[in-house]
């Protein structure tokens, strides 16, 4: 098992310290502050250039903080990269580069991890085991993003971070994706914070959101931080839309989503 | 007949040893420059190293080590750059390949005559390998390979996603200029055989052809091997049998090769 330092509070997974971050001169993230305890799903929305990639690539250690400090589990990040799982937006690499869904898998698989647990972990996000040989490449969207949260999942991670899940992948693909996601919370108390566009989502599967453009503009729970004078100021007038979609039926929810996605 | 004539030349021997350990150091080395689109490194280093041996004439020393050290060095001032500067190394590499070159060529000009060193560098002369030099491409391409085998899984995730490398706890910046020493020794040595000009095709068409023709990630690896040992050993046959160049038929026949595979490569559903 990975050395764990004595630091660790196992009730709060994520603090955030009056978090800053700049490119140069430009200042992305301002003095952002929150706390995710254990076991509970949290959402970062905003809109494109808020600073939510560039916050989450904070947390992972990624880029530096101009100011500020963030702990997992109590710990600084570099003590606690064994306890985390990662899941891209995408792959950053070319589709057909000739590698297996096995091979791939087994990159992030660390010493402690038996090799079995690639098996388990496909079939833990519905994915068929013999799926394990086929190329990456060749999969469906909605298959890669299971395979990418497979390989997140491997190392049993505390903290699972997920930049844009639901983009790239169809309806029927994001209703098993929030199915994998409430399994997670549930069975396993995962603590997750992912990034989305999906207001309406949100609403219903993360017990926290925090809202960001530049600082943050809110944070708690949806039903009280998610009221239409916030989504106004986070997304701007046009988010309006948000308030009447709210309550259309679920197909159609996800249809006008992806429009005010692609707009 | 001729087979059994070619290898009783003792020159001809060392040029397959010697063939034999750089095909398989650069088409592994070939996969990382292939995934990471740094296929401009290897002629970016290749070419950098004239500055090193036009050092190492005037000086009197020995050309093949000075250039070892020099294309570490430029490896290393690379990777600086990248870090400190954030510009894509295709940009920084095409400054050190410009700007070293044209070192080399101002520092030759000291030099009156003609360079027999100079040319087999340029064109590659593997016919010509001594022992020393089979010492140096053993010693580094033993020490190259076992790290990279040792490091494979850490190399290839990095090489592959950057970030999802890091937060898995990949030491992705100390790894990264490891990794441009060694394509940077790697580079060196096989100018020996097949030229500066020619050298960057033994780290791209293997990588390439057998990428085309596989689907696992190890049959990438043991085919990219396997198709340059056979560049490299039908190359060498050929231009013995034909009396021909030899760095450029061996180019030539990984290029047939490339082209075979591309032929081959199973039509997209």
């Amino acid at each position: 098992m990975p050395k764990q330092s004595p630091k660790i509070n196992r009730q709060t997974a994520l603090v955030s310290q009056n978090c800053s971050i700049s490119y140069g001169e430009k200042v992305v993230v301002e003095n952002v502050s929150f706390e995710i305890p254990r076991g509970s799903v949290a959402a970062l929305i905003g809109p494109n250039g808020s600073g939510k990639t560039t916050l989450i690539k904070a947390i992972l250690g990624l880029i530096p903080m101009t100011a500020g400090r963030i702990l997992i589990f109590g710990a600084p990040i570099d003590e606690m990269r064994d306890r985390i799982g990662y899941v891209p937006q995408r792959l950053e690499f070319d589709p057909d580069f000739p590698i297996t869904v096995a091979e791939y898998m087994d990159l992030a698989r660390h010493k402690h991890c038996p090799k079995s647990r690639i098996a388990e972990m496909l079939d833990e996000v519905g994915l068929p085991t013999d799926i394990v040989g086929r190329q990456l490449g060749k999969l469906s969207g909605g298959q890669l993003q299971r395979v990418l949260i497979a390989q997140a999942l491997l190392n049993e991670p505390w903290l699972l971070i997920l930049d844009e899940p639901a983009s790239g992948i169809d309806v029927v693909g994001e209703e098993a994706f929030f199915k994998i996601i409430q399994h997670l919370k549930v069975e396993h108390r995962t603590t997750i914070l992912m990034v989305s566009h999906e207001l309406a989502v949100v609403s219903k599967l993360v017990d926290n959101v925090i809202c960001l453009n530049r600082q943050m503009l809110c944070f708690g729970a949806p039903e009280a931080a998610l009221t239409e004078e916030t989504i106004t100021r986070v997304f701007g007038e046009h988010s309006r839309v948000y308030s009447h979609t709210k309550h259309k039926n679920k197909h159609t929810k996800n249809s006008d989503d992806h429009k005010s996605k692609h707009n | 007949m001729e087979l059994f004539e070619m290898f009783s030349y003792p020159f001809m021997q060392r040029a397959f040893l010697a063939g034999l350990m750089l095909a398989a150091l650069l088409s592994f080395l070939g996969i990382f420059v292939t995934v990471r689109k740094m296929s401009f490194f290897g002629d970016g280093i290749a070419h950098s190293t004239l500055a090193g041996l036009a050092i190492a004439l005037l000086a009197g020393i020995s050309p093949l080590p000075t250039a070892l050290i020099w294309a570490a060095l430029v490896a290393l001032l690379i990777w600086w750059l990248e870090q400190r500067t954030h510009l894509p190394s295709d940009t920084l590499i095409g400054i050190f390949f410009t700007s070293s070159m044209s070192l080399g060529v101002i520092l030759m000009s000291f030099k009156a005559g003609y360079q027999p060193e100079l040319v087999s560098f340029l064109f590659g002369s593997i016919l010509a390998i001594r022992t020393p030099d089979l010492i140096y491409i053993y010693t580094v391409g033993v020490v190259i390979l076992i790290w990279l085998a040792s490091n494979l899984k850490r190399l290839i995730y990095l090489s592959l996603s950057r970030d999802q490398a890091a937060v898995s706890g990949v030491a992705v910046s100390r790894k990264t200029l490891l990794l441009y020493i060694g394509l940077a020794l790697a580079t060196v040595l096989g100018v020996k055989m097949l030229g500066i000009i020619l050298v960057s095709a033994l780290l791209i068409l293997p990588a390439a052809a057998s990428r085309l023709i596989t689907k696992t990630f190890r049959g990438h690896i043991i085919a990219s091997v396997i198709l340059a040992e056979i560049m490299v050993a039908v190359g060498l046959i050929v231009s013995f049998i034909y009396d021909l160049p030899s760095g450029a038929t061996v180019v030539l026949i990984g290029a047939v090769m490339f082209s075979l595979a591309a032929i081959l490569k199973p039509l997209r559903a």
